[in-house]
Order: structure tokens, then sequence, then C-alpha cells
């Protein structure tokens, strides 16, 4: 929203010497975040009015003049080509170092001294467009210059003086406001700064309106709950003309278009005092008698409306409207109709001001997508004792701008409000143990005071009567009362200090733990690096990559229209990171901790004790390598999953997996398994599918469930005692079926002797020298005994217990046999 | 002792001490002792030949002679290893700033190892996590995919309310009262619900606003949720914890200030803003030549917020803090482009 000082000075005194900087702090420290201020005047320096005082031909060019120009404290001579120019006339002088934009065309530039064919120019006599001002000053010919004549500055004066464009112009958040309805205009904003500086604030106090009585208006409330109040009046001899000079600059100083001089007197008044009004053509809604019947009443399902701009609309039964007998008028407190609005014939309006509900404009406003300067102030909850002094402002500046203009009709005015006022009762210690500091009785009832609360002293306590602009959402609580007084009282005086409490340790968030140290380990010790994606899925990935969007949640309103998806997992958007990467690294891995969604297992509680249950909202892990001349990547990321339990005391094995899915490598899948639990899946790309993808390296990923793997039981790690007698090596190398699995070797070798320690597997041959579905897999075997050293008759004991085991239950041959 | 005895011992002895390096010390030592050549071993064979009663004195002088020479070439073989310790810090110098993996080392490319890094927001977020631990806050999290109810509703902010302006929000198709979570103040009630007063959490996460993507503009964002719920808990503890904070991120001599600004969930609310950390105040590109840079949403608890999570504003208050842990780490790293964090581009992510 923009703000005017010199609207701001009809309310509130603001000195000449003033620092609108400094105004604007006080406002953001105190009040709303004031993001802009802009003087006006900053466009025109340089620019001053000057009178020609002679006029001679250009020696050297037919349509060059050159000009004696009194600019006050001395006479400059400037070469000019205007073709309006005369001895005596007012001009727009520019002086060297202003800035303008020549023939008013490109960036503005800085004016310096020239020598213009041959004759020197100390300045420059400007048209409108080359200063900015081309709406203000319409040119008929192209090379006119404005003239000022019938201005009655004086030469040397500043133009944005003597154009009234010494304005400052307060840009405000909108957003720091929602919760401030009275500062939605110039007048509350006033009372506002009148409150913080300690300046009086002059009330506004617009005539008693005069009824008339030449049109017959009569109003029905059907929603009484939703407008708690409407008033009316209508006017005679009224006409769209083009609004007056004083009229028309206030609107432009805020940024607001001037139309003509009815709709500009409304929303005048809506940017003076925040009340939004609208102005009906009287001729165009009255009955065959001439009378105007109005009813306030929701729209019927399906009812059609056409609106000012000619938007054609179907509401529904909740849209609140104002409507004839015959049809809808207006949208109540967002938009008027195109029946029913000023046009360029106009001469008898009828000025409504009203009080709607807040909600319901602003479900409408929301769902129509229409949001209006109006419906934007009634959204907030407007104070319902406004309308009275709009109406009575609108009627007392139609007569300003038409002096012919008459009431024509009694004012209308029903009200379904209670006018009594809300009051907060609550003590000055409430006050001070919320700020925590001590502020005295007397400084906080003049803040309160200043702010416009009337406060009645009882004992200890304090009755705070809110006035009516603060009490519609803003202030009920006696915490809104805390918040008025530390404001003005100055966040700056209040202490740091820390809270007193007792020092039992917090409770641990054993999820969050358990994915730190994961992704230290990840990134410390197995040198992955960590990715955040997005929760949000494309469909075309998910479909080049052969996955289905079966099952996946989807958003209402996504903003990248290709990611309308919610991620059911993390894998898809890991391959598009390699997919990125690959071409620039020879390595890449990768990790991802982050939620997935899925709708088909239940989550937390949608409210307590509702049985209402948001999507499962699993953390998982997801990891994907891809190392160029490593065609196994598999156990890459076997490898560092290992590692994860090995530090966090979990055992990871792997076992096969059946796949379905074209996405992964047929032969290189398997479960991640913890103990007998399923935890997730670890697999490479199909290499069909990376080549599809454009990746020129095998790429392998996994991905499993931190919140599943939480649910199970570390093993706390124990010390395991070092061996007092030597620990003897021997190689055991067999061949079995190729489909034998190491793990399964492993474990019968682990059962077979008790002298046996472990088992590291070194070497795995295939060869077809030893059979097509046949393997050579070869072990380092380590035995120790711990009450004496081994003799190797031991030894081959032992290895020949082991050998005879395997070959029992896993059909080995030694290999050489 | 022979002739040729004492010819053999002392040429030898010329030959062990004037050997310039071990290669050629070795040359002696098999010119003399070789079993099938050697000038020593050969005269010790001619034992054969000599007469019986000379034998004796032959076999000691040799032997006599073989222990010197043995002895000499020892002792010569020492020094000539000491003599290339003497040279070694030339003979095997080193560049000490080329890289890992280049010719002269022994590690080849290939074998380097990855080092592997932390996203620079997991960063952040510990080092706040650490800080809040250490007074005793609990670490908490929500869904990302929230209900109406928490994300709005039980924070004080019904449906129709305008401030639901100031969150961009995503819902879900098919389901008008799920959304994507705009904040991580959602947890301030399902802590309070769970843990009941008095509490002290924090709720780092993940958020999301429905806005078109700049370079300062990002959908999905971080945020560090903050709230203290006790007996007497006022607003000059807020402006300790938010402090504090301040100073453990900026520096000691950072200041903080509160401006107004409305949250409903909060009564009253505030921005904190603290002192710029480049240009600690005096105005810079940093902080658009204010000084201040806007870091934390605060303020007081709401009652209606306490009451939602089952609480007595009347026994207890609260106070709330939200700190934008993205733009926190842009500012840390001096990132110029929020849209980094979630490119996945480790030309980006491999700097931290």
């Amino acid at each position: 929203m923009l703000i005017s000082k010199n609207w701001l000075r009809d309310f509130v005194f603001l000195p000449d010497a003033f620092d609108a900087l400094d105004l604007a702090r006080r406002l953001s420290l105190s009040t709303v975040e004031v993001e802009n201020v802009t003087e006006q005047s900053a466009a025109f320096a340089g620019l001053v009015v000057g009178k020609i005082m002679a006029i001679e031909s250009h020696s050297d060019a037919q349509k060059l003049k050159v000009c004696e120009v009194d600019v006050g404290d001395k006479t400059l001579s400037i070469v000019c080509g205007g073709a309006n120019l005369s001895v005596g006339m007012k001009v727009v002088v520019a002086k060297i170092g202003a800035r303008v934009r020549w023939h008013g065309e490109g960036e503005s530039i800085v004016l310096e001294s020239a020598t213009i064919r041959g004759v020197k120019s100390f300045g420059m006599i400007c048209a409108s467009d080359e200063i900015g001002l081309l709406d203000r000053f319409p040119k008929s010919v192209a090379n006119e210059i404005i003239d000022l004549s019938k201005h009655k500055a004086r030469s040397g004066t500043a133009l944005s003086e003597a154009l009234g464009l010494d304005d400052v112009i307060f840009e405000i958040d909108n957003k720091s406001m929602t919760n401030r309805p009275d500062l939605w205009s110039h007048y509350g904003v006033a009372r506002e700064i009148a409150a913080l500086t300690g300046k009086k604030f002059k009330t506004i106090k617009p005539p008693m309106i005069l009824e008339g009585n030449t049109i017959k208006i009569s109003v029905k409330n059907g929603a009484k709950d939703l407008c708690s109040r409407y008033m009316a009046v209508a006017m005679n001899d009224v006409s769209p003309i083009a609004s007056p000079e004083w009229l028309r600059a206030r609107l432009e100083a805020i940024g607001q278009r001037s139309i003509n001089a009815i709709v500009d007197l409304t929303n005048y008044v809506m940017f003076e005092l925040g009340q939004p009004l609208h102005a009906f053509d009287a001729d165009k809604i009255g009955n065959h008698n001439g009378e105007v019947a109005l009813t306030v009443r929701l729209a019927n399902a399906g009812e059609n409306f056409i609106t000012l701009d000619a938007k054609k609309l179907t509401l529904t039964n909740t849209t609140l409207a104002i409507a004839n007998d015959t049809e809808i008028l207006a949208l109540a407190g967002i938009k008027g109709g195109e029946n029913s609005g000023v046009d360029t014939k106009t001469t008898r309006v009828i000025f409504e001001a009203a009080t709607f509900n807040a909600g319901s404009v602003r479900k409408t406003s929301t769902a129509l997508g229409i949001r209006t300067d109006s419906s934007a102030r009634f959204e907030k909850s407007l104070d319902p004792h406004l309308p009275a002094v709009a109406l009575r402002r609108v009627v007392e500046l139609a007569q300003k701008i038409w002096p012919m203009a008459t009431v024509a009709s009694i004012v209308v005015d029903i009200t379904n409000f209670s006018s009594t006022p809300i009051i907060v009762n609550l003590t000055c210690s409430f006050i001070n143990e919320r700020l925590g500091v001590q502020i005295e009785e007397k400084k906080i009832v003049n803040i309160l005071e200043r702010l416009g609360f009337a406060v009645v002293r009882k004992k200890d306590a304090l009755a705070v009567t809110v006035p009516s602009w603060r009490a519609t959402k803003d202030i009920s609580i006696k915490e809104d009362i805390v918040e008025e007084v530390v404001r003005l009282y100055g966040y700056e005086n209040i202490p740091a200090e820390f809270p007193l409490c007792q020092i039992a340790p917090a409770a641990p968030n054993e999820l969050r733990n358990l994915e730190r140290e994961i992704k230290e380990i990840l990134a410390r010790e197995c040198g992955f690096t960590e990715v955040y994606n997005y929760s949000f899925a494309s469909s075309e990935w998910l479909a080049r990559l052969g996955l289905s969007t079966e099952n996946f949640l989807a958003l209402d309103n996504p903003i990248a229209k290709d990611r309308p998806l919610l991620r059911r997992d993390l894998i898809p958007g890991l391959l598009e990171n390699i997919e990125y990467n690959a071409h620039r690294f020879d390595n890449v891995s990768l990790f991802e901790i982050g939620r997935v969604y899925r709708s088909d297992t239940a989550g937390e509680r949608a409210r307590q004790n509702s049985g209402e249950l948001l999507p499962d909202q699993p953390l998982m892990l997801g990891l994907a390598v891809l190392e160029k001349n490593n065609n196994q990547p598999f156990f890459i990321l076997a490898d560092a999953i290992r590692n994860i339990g090995e530090r966090l005391g979990y055992f990871f094995s792997f076992s096969e997996m059946e796949n379905s899915l074209p996405l992964f490598h047929p032969g290189r899948i398997a479960h991640i398994m913890c103990g007998e639990i399923e935890l997730g899946k670890i697999a490479e790309i199909h290499p069909e599918k990376q080549l599809k993808l454009g990746i020129d390296a095998r790429v392998a990923v996994a991905e499993f469930s931190l919140s599943a793997l939480l649910l199970l039981a570390s093993t706390p790690r124990r010390y395991v005692s070092i061996p007092n007698f030597p620990e003897v090596e021997r190689d055991i190398a067999i061949i079995v079926d190729k489909k034998k699995s190491h793990s399964e070797i492993e474990t019968i070798m682990l059962g077979a002797h008790s002298l046996l320690q472990r088992v590291e597997l070194f070497d795995i041959y295939e060869d077809t020298q030893i059979g097509p579905d046949k393997k050579s897999i070869a072990y380092h075997v380590t035995y120790a005994s711990d009450d004496h050293t081994l003799a190797t008759a031991e030894i081959d004991a032992a290895q020949a217990v082991i050998l005879k085991i395997l070959t029992k239950k896993c059909g080995a041959m030694l290999r050489g046999e | 002792m022979s002739k040729d005895l004492q010819k053999l011992h002392n040429e030898s002895l010329v030959h062990i001490a004037t050997a310039l390096d071990l290669a050629q010390l070795e040359a002696v030592e098999l010119s003399l002792f070789s079993r099938q050549n050697g000038r020593l071993t050969m005269l010790m064979k001619e034992i054969a030949t000599v007469l019986p009663a000379e034998k004796k004195a032959y076999g000691e002088s040799c032997n006599t002679v073989k222990e010197e020479l043995i002895g000499s070439i020892a002792k010569r073989r020492e020094e000539l290893t000491n003599v290339r310790w003497k040279t070694i810090a030339n003979d095997e110098r080193i560049d000490p700033s080329a890289p890992l993996g280049t010719s002269s080392s022994s590690m080849t490319r290939a074998q380097k190892k990855n080092y592997g890094s932390l996203h620079p927001i997991s960063r952040v977020q510990y080092d706040l996590e650490d800080l809040f631990t250490s007074m005793g806050f609990m670490v908490l999290d929500g869904p990302e995919l929230e209900s109406d109810y928490y994300n709005f509703e039980a924070l004080n902010i019904p449906a129709d309310h305008p401030a639901r302006d100031m969150h961009d929000t995503f819902y879900l198709k098919n389901n008008p009262s799920w959304v994507m979570r705009t904040h991580t103040s959602p947890v301030q009630v399902r802590a309070m619900e769970k843990y009941g007063a008095p509490l002290r959490a924090i709720v780092p996460g993940r958020c999301f606003r429905n806005e078109a993507t700049d370079p300062r503009h990002e959908h999905t964002l971080y945020q560090l949720e903050g709230l203290v719920i006790d007996r007497g808990i006022n607003f000059a503890h807020l402006k300790g914890i938010i402090a504090t904070v301040a100073k453990h991120l900026y520096g000691g001599e950072t200041k903080v200030r509160f401006l107004p600004k409305f949250y409903p969930f909060v009564e009253p609310g505030v921005r904190g803003e603290v002192t710029c950390f480049l240009c600690h105040g005096t105005g810079c590109r940093v902080c658009k030549n204010t000084g201040w840079l806007e870091i934390f949403g605060a303020g007081m608890m709401h009652p209606n917020v306490l009451r939602a999570g089952k609480i007595d504003p009347e026994k207890y208050s609260g106070l709330a803090f939200g700190l934008g842990l993205s733009r926190l780490v842009m500012l840390k790293y001096a990132i110029p482009d929020a849209r980094y964090a979630l490119g996945g581009d480790l030309r980006f992510l491999n700097q931290f």
C-alpha cells in the first residue's frame, strides 16, 4: 500500500523539516514494515520554473531559437526548438545537472552545457515527455514545450514545488498489516503516527447529510450474519467528468489511475478512510416506478453475473451479493456489475457504504480469483462504525466536485452489530510479567491512551476499552494489550535474559540421531556426497525409468507442472542426480536421507483423537554410485551398507531377490536384510536402461527405511579377547554350483569346526574347464585355540572335517580333485 | 706369510678403502671370496700343495688375512652406507606442493580416496542442533505432508483468514484438508500434545511454499523452529535466546533488534533482525544498505495455540521463534542462488 505524506498532513501535524526516513523507521520499529520511501521531488531535481525574456533566431538553424530565460537568480541563454515559444511565457527549465530524457526517449541522462550549431546553450526548455509529465501535460504537436504561464509560481521556483510534486510516498508491506484493518488508509496511518510521535490527531468530521426525497431507496438485509451494516444514499446532478486537479493528484501520487470523477471519488474516500464504497447508477437499478429496492442476499447457485470489467461469472450459493428485484448488481465488497455501474451518461448515483463479513468476502474473492482494493480491506474485518463517516465524507466531497449536486434520498442505514465496546481487564503486573520488565502504570496508561484506548484504573487492575477501529478482530485479549504496550514502549528497552528451567535432560530423538550418524559415516568414512532432492516427482522421468505412477499422491496445485507427484522412493531422484553429473565426474557416489509419502500405509493422526490418518512418511536412506571403469558398482554400495551396520551394531546381509521391474539388472539385485527383516533393496540399473538414460557406466542404487531400521534392536559393541596363542591361516578352495552363495558357504564353514575363527573370501573364478554351472571359490581360513598353540596335525584334521561338511551340505569338491 | 698372500692382503686393503660405492665394494668382496675364482679362495685351496710342516702356519696366516679383510669390508660397507644417508635429502627430494596421484607418488589417480561431504543445510542444521541441545532442547520432527488442522487451524489461522496469504500453500489432490506444511510450526502443537509442559524443543525441517523459483525463492525450503513453554516465560527470555543464537552464528559483537510483525500464532509477534555480519551494521550489498538482516520470526505463543496443545495459558506461557535455515546457509556461504540447494550439482555439493 502506498501512503502519501501530503495526504497524511490532513490528519496529523508533520513538521516542514520533516525527515521521511526517520518516520519510516519509527513506523517499522513500532507498527508496520515500511519497505520503501520515495521522495517525489528527487526525480525533478534541477528543474525550475523559468520565464522567457527574449527570443532571437538562431543564425545557423531555421527551426531553433535562442531564448533568454529568467530562472530567478540569473538569466540563462538556451537554444530551443519548441514550436510554441513566446516572450513572457513561463516554461520548465532544466538546469545543467538535471536529469532529462532527450525527446522523451531512452534512459534519462544528466544535462550538460552544449554548443548547438555554434551557439552555446546553458540548459534546456523542456517538453512534457522529456521530464516524465506527459500524462499531466499532453502534447498536441511533437515539439511542443510545457506552458506554465497559468501557474502563479515565480521564476526560479523548483518545479516539484510549483506543481505540488513535493510529496513523499511510503510503501507499506501489505502482509505486515493483515491484522490491522484500521491501517489500510491515510486516516488510520495518520492516527498511528500521531500515537507514535505524540502529536495531535485531527479527527475527521464531515457534515451531516441533508437528506433529499427525489429518489426512493429501500434496502432489505437478507443475510444479516454476513452484512452487519448497509448504508446508502442517492445523489443527483453528478457526472463522470475528468477529476479536478486535487483529486487526481492525490490518487496519482499513490499509484492510482484517474478514471472519472465519480469513480475517483469513491476510491479517494476508500484510500482516505479505509472504507470501500460503491457507486451504482441510480437510473440503471431502479424499478419501473423509479424506486430503488436493494437486497443484500446470497446468490442462488448457478446465478449469472457480469462484472464491471465484463467478466462472466456463475455464482454459488455462498456468494454474498447486492441485488434488486430482478438481478444481482454487485458482488458484496468485491466488485460491481456491468448492469449497474457508472458510465459516461450517469447523472444520478447511489453511494453504498457497508460492512460485509470478512470471511465471506475472502472466500468469494479467493474462489472467483477476484482480488480488489475493496476485498483486501473487507477481508481484514472492518469497523462497522466507519460507513457512517465515509458516507458523509463522500457527500461532502461530491458537493465540492459538483457544486450543483444534491442529495436525492434519505440515508438508508440498516445495522446488525453491537455497539458495546470490548473491554479487556488486566493488571500491570501481567503486562510486566509477560515482558520481563517493570513499566510503571502511568506509562502503560499513557501508551494505551495515545493509541485511542480508554483506560479505567481500578485498584491494581486496568479496564481497557478497545477503540472500535481496533475491536473487529485485532484486539480482544490481554496478550493483545501487552503487544500494544511493548511496541510503543520500545522492543529495544526489553532486556535479554535466559529463562530459569529445570535441568532435566531433553529426551533424545532416536530417529534424528540415527539419521545424523549415518550421514556422518557415509560422508566421512565412505566418501559419499549428500544430496537433497525435491519431494516432488516428475511423471515423465518415472516413465523413462519404466516405473509406474500408481499409488502416487499428487499435488492439487503444483508449481512445476512437470512435477505434480509426491515421491514414494528416493531412487528416481538419485538417478536424476547421477544422470546430471555423470558426464563431468569419473566417480559419483551420492546419498540422500529424506521422507517419502505413501498413501497406502497410514501415518500420523490428522488431529488429536481423530480417526483420520495422514499418509505414512517414512524416513528413507537412498544411495547411488557410478564409477567409470568399475563394472560391478553393486559391491561399493554393499560395502558402504555393511560399514553402516558395523558402526551402528546392525548386521546387514544381502539375499537374492526376484525382480520384475525393467529398471533393475535381473542378475544384480538383492534384498537388504537386517537379521530376518527385509529392509530394502540394492541393485544395479539394467545396462540397457542405463544406456538409454545416456549414462556411460554401470550404476548401483540402494534404498532402505531408517524408520524401519530404528525399530530393530542393535547389538551393543563388546570387547572380543585378543588371542593368547598364535593364529594359523590356511586356504580352502572348492568347486560348487554357480548358484551357491558365498554367505551360504560362509555360514556352513563358520559352524563346521570349533577351532575355526573366521573365513575370508578371496577369489571367485568361473571357467568352462570347471564346468558351465560351476564356480571355484577360495577362502582364507583362520584357526586358533584359546588354550594352546595348534599343532599341524590338529589343523589338518580340522581342514578335513570342514571339507567333508562342505561336500555333504553343498556338494563341494576340492579344487584339483 | 707367503709373498702372494702378503701381496693380496696389501692390494685388497687398498681396493676396499678406495671402493666408491656399495657396488664396487661388493665387486671387491666377490673377487676375493668367490667360491669358483676368488683370489683368497684360490690361495686357500693351495694349502694342498704346501709342505705338511708348513700347513698349519699357512692355514693360520690365510685365516688371519681373511678375517682382517672381512672386517675391513664390513667397516667400509658401513662407511659407504652412511654416506648414502648423508645425501638422501637430495637424492629423494619431493615437491611437497604436488598433489597426491602425480608421477612421483606411489598412488595412482584411480586409487585416490573419494572424500565425501555433508549438504550445507545439514551442516548448519547440526551446528544449531548442537547449540540448542546444549541448552536442553529436544530436537523434534513431524510430518511434511500435514493436515490443514495442524498447519493452520491449531495455530490460530482459521479458514478464510487473510493470514493464509502469507503462506502460498501446496494442497493435495482429492484431499483438501491435507497440505505440504508451509512452516515447521505445526510441530508446536504436536509436541505440546505429546510432551505437555514444560517443554523446550527445536524443530528443524523441510517446508514448502507454492511460489515460483528464482535466485531468491525456492518452493522447498528449510526452517528451524523453537519453543520454550514453562511458568513465567517472558519476552525478555525470547530476546535472550534469540541473542544467543545470533551471537553463535555471527560472533559475540552481533546485535539483535525486534520489529513488530504479525503472525497469528504469537502475541506479541516480532521479526528479529541482526546486525549484518559482513558490514557490522554500516550497510552493504548483503543487507541492502540497512545494516540489518532479517533472520527470525518470533513472539510469545498465542493463548489459543497453547490451548490447542492442551496447555493452560493461565498457568503457562511460551515463546516461539523460527528461522530460515536455507536463508542462513545462503548468507553463511555467500551462495547467490537459492536453487543450488536442491539442484543436485556435485560442483556445488562437493564444496562443503
